[in-house]
Parts: structure tokens; C-alpha cells; sequence
């Protein structure tokens, strides 16, 4: 068992909205800076990232889960994570169909650009990334699952694109394992949960504002189910604010 | 029937004063989904929303709106007012509820000029 903090909902710079120094080394550079030990990457709608993001978490020695923030027709904001690239990118390419074929314009939107480890421009995304997929919530909460992946409702607590803004309650018969929230409080209604904390960061600085403290076996999505559970002396503690703790 | 008109006669708060006041409203659009707005909304039209995000400023643009109007007593935050300023984008606030200020806006498009 060890103790490890994570922030597990950073940007890259192929989010729109995510800066472009938001590139795959700086990121872990921010991280290792400030005492994280494992990260992910959610981008929005998009698994294009990731590999080179894991490559440079694997150069540094820290962990990485591989992640995707999806919006949804209700433009609820759902992260899904996955244990490996090989998932994480099944799921991407069957959602990609999903997402409205209009293209960005990056002087309103911002860029989005694939970067490699070098931070060389590898590639641009065409379509819009910060649009709805045609699905669902739920539909979205069980695709995740069918790919193998954990779907954790990104800043509930939050009025925009947060589930509890956009719908106003929780679905009735949803079942969440772990939910993301700003303040580490769960609000009511996630019965059974385990509430998170993640930056949501796109810049370099807001990387570990808020994190997540875990005691697990190894860091996976399977480990991060059972301590929010408590099972076998794992557990996991929200910071929020650089260091006010639950 | 312009834009400074329908400020006017709806009793709008500019938050952002419209660049183009003289610009001919054209239609009106509602909508709080941002998605839906991009993809439905019409050149031109004023928008009615309760939204107040930086992404609505964008979406105005993309869109080829004629302005915002934030209905129902929300306000922008700083960084959406600054986005609008820098955009172009008029940010027009109402104490109203959407459905009064587009059943207003409705008769006002439809009067004989």
C-alpha cells in the first residue's frame, strides 16, 4: 500500500481552452514541482494527448491514468478514465462520430494542437472539441463502462457544465463510484460515493491547486474504486485551495 | 427595428455597449445550450440565455450574433465582460425572465416598422 497524491483532471494544449505551455513535459514538470505522483489527462472530447503526456509521466517516473473530459447533449461535463492507452483510445474512436462535425475556430476558440514530447506541432483537431456529443448523460455514464472505463461526473459542484447545474438533481438509479468536486464536499444526492478533487487545470500554474490523496495497492482505476470504498486500509482525501484538507 | 432601439424599449442594462448600435436585429434566438445555440442559431439574431461564461462571448462570435442578452438577473463575471469588450460582443443584462423579454422582443421584430 502507498500513499500518493494525484491530480487527475489537467488539460493539455489540445484543449481549446487549455494554454498552449500546456505541453506534455511542462505538465509533469508542474507536477513533479509540486509533489504529485500521478497524474491524468482530460482533454475535452479528445484521447489525442495522451500517449505523449504517459511518455513523459514514464520519463519522470510518476503515474498516469488515461483520461478523456466528454460533454454531453445536456453539456454536463463526465470524465472517463481508463487504465490503458489501448482503452482510452477504443472509447475516443467510438465517441468521435459523435461529435458535431464543425470545425474550430481557433481566434474565437483557441488552438488545438497535438504536441510531441519535444513539443513540436504533430497534428491539429479540425472539429470543435468544447461542443456536445449526441448522447445522453447516462447513455455517455455507460458507454464508459462498456469500454472498460470509470466515468467520474466532472465538477458536480460547479454552475457551469457541473452535472447538478446543467440538470439541476441527480438521475434517478445513476450509481457513481467516484465524483469530482471543487470543494472535496459530496453534495447530496451521489449516495455512496467517494468525492475527488482535480485542478481542471489549463495553465502551467493551476496544476495541483486542488488534488486528491490516495491510499491504494497501485493506481489504477480498479484501486481508485475500492478506496472510495475504504476497502483494506485504502482511503481517499480531498485538498482543495493548495492545502485545507477534508 | 436596431439594436439601441431594442435597448431601449426592453430596458436593457449594456454591460457591454453595442459596437454597431445602428445594426438591423434581424431575429431572436433562445437558448442555454451552448451546443444547441451554435448549431441552430441564426446570423443575426439577438440571443436570449441565462448563461454568463466566458464560451458564451465565443459563441456569439462563431455564430455571427447580434448581441447577448442575460436574462433573468444573472451577470457576466469579469472575464466574460472583458471577452465581450475585446470581442465586440454587446453584453445586454435583464431582470426579466427569457420567456417575457423574447415574448417583448417578438411583438417588437413583428410590428409594422
Amino acid at each position: 500500500m502507498k500513499s500518493i497524491v494525484a491530480d487527475l483532471h489537467i488539460h493539455t494544449c489540445l484543449s481549446p481552452c487549455g494554454e498552449l505551455t500546456m505541453s506534455p513535459r511542462r505538465i509533469v514538470e508542474e507536477a513533479v514541482r509540486r509533489g504529485i505522483a500521478w497524474i491524468a489527462v482530460a482533454d475535452h472530447n479528445t484521447a489525442s494527448m495522451v500517449d505523449a503526456v504517459a511518455a513523459a509521466a514514464a520519463e519522470a517516473k510518476i503515474e498516469f491514468l488515461f483520461g478523456m473530459e466528454l460533454q454531453t447533449r445536456e453539456e454536463v461535463h463526465l470524465l472517463a478514465y481508463f487504465d490503458t492507452s489501448d482503452a482510452c483510445h477504443r472509447f475516443a474512436d467510438a465517441i468521435y462520430p459523435l461529435l458535431p462535425d464543425r470545425e474550430n475556430e481557433p481566434a474565437y476558440f483557441g488552438d488545438q494542437v497535438c504536441v510531441d514530447l519535444d513539443e513540436t506541432i504533430v497534428g491539429t483537431e479540425p472539429k470543435l472539441l468544447v461542443n456536445s456529443l449526441d448522447l445522453g448523460f447516462e447513455q455517455a455514464m455507460d458507454r464508459v463502462r462498456e469500454y472498460g472505463g470509470l466515468p467520474v461526473p466532472a465538477h458536480v459542484d460547479r454552475e457551469t457544465f457541473g452535472l447538478l447545474a446543467q440538470l439541476g438533481f441527480v438521475p434517478e438509479g445513476a450509481t457513481f463510484d467516484v465524483v469530482e468536486t471543487t470543494s472535496g464536499r459530496l453534495p447530496e444526492g451521489f449516495g455512496g460515493a467517494a468525492a475527488i478533487c482535480s485542478s481542471d487545470a489549463h495553465t502551467p500554474e493551476d496544476i495541483g491547486r486542488r488534488t486528491t490523496r490516495f491510499v491504494v495497492d497501485a493506481c489504477t482505476i480498479q484501486e481508485m474504486v475500492l478506496a472510495a470504498r475504504g476497502v483494506g486500509g485504502r482511503s481517499m482525501a480531498c485538498c482543495w485551495d493548495r492545502g485545507r484538507t477534508t | 427595428m436596431n439594436l439601441s432601439q431594442i435597448v431601449e424599449r426592453l430596458s436593457l442594462e449594456p454591460i457591454v455597449e453595442p459596437n454597431e448600435p445602428n445594426a438591423e436585429v434581424t431575429g431572436g434566438f433562445c437558448g442555454d445550450l451552448l451546443s444547441h445555440v451554435l448549431a441552430a442559431a441564426r446570423s443575426g439574431d439577438l440571443w436570449i440565455t441565462i448563461q454568463h461564461h466566458t464560451n458564451v462571448v465565443a459563441v456569439a462570435q462563431v455564430a455571427g450574433l447580434s448581441a447577448i442578452i442575460i436574462a433573468h438577473g444573472r451577470r457576466p463575471d469579469d472575464a466574460t465582460v472583458s471577452r465581450a469588450r475585446e470581442g465586440g460582443i454587446a453584453l445586454l443584462a435583464s431582470p426579466e425572465p427569457a420567456f417575457e423579454i423574447a415574448g417583448r422582443l417578438h411583438q417588437l421584430l413583428s410590428a409594422p416598422a
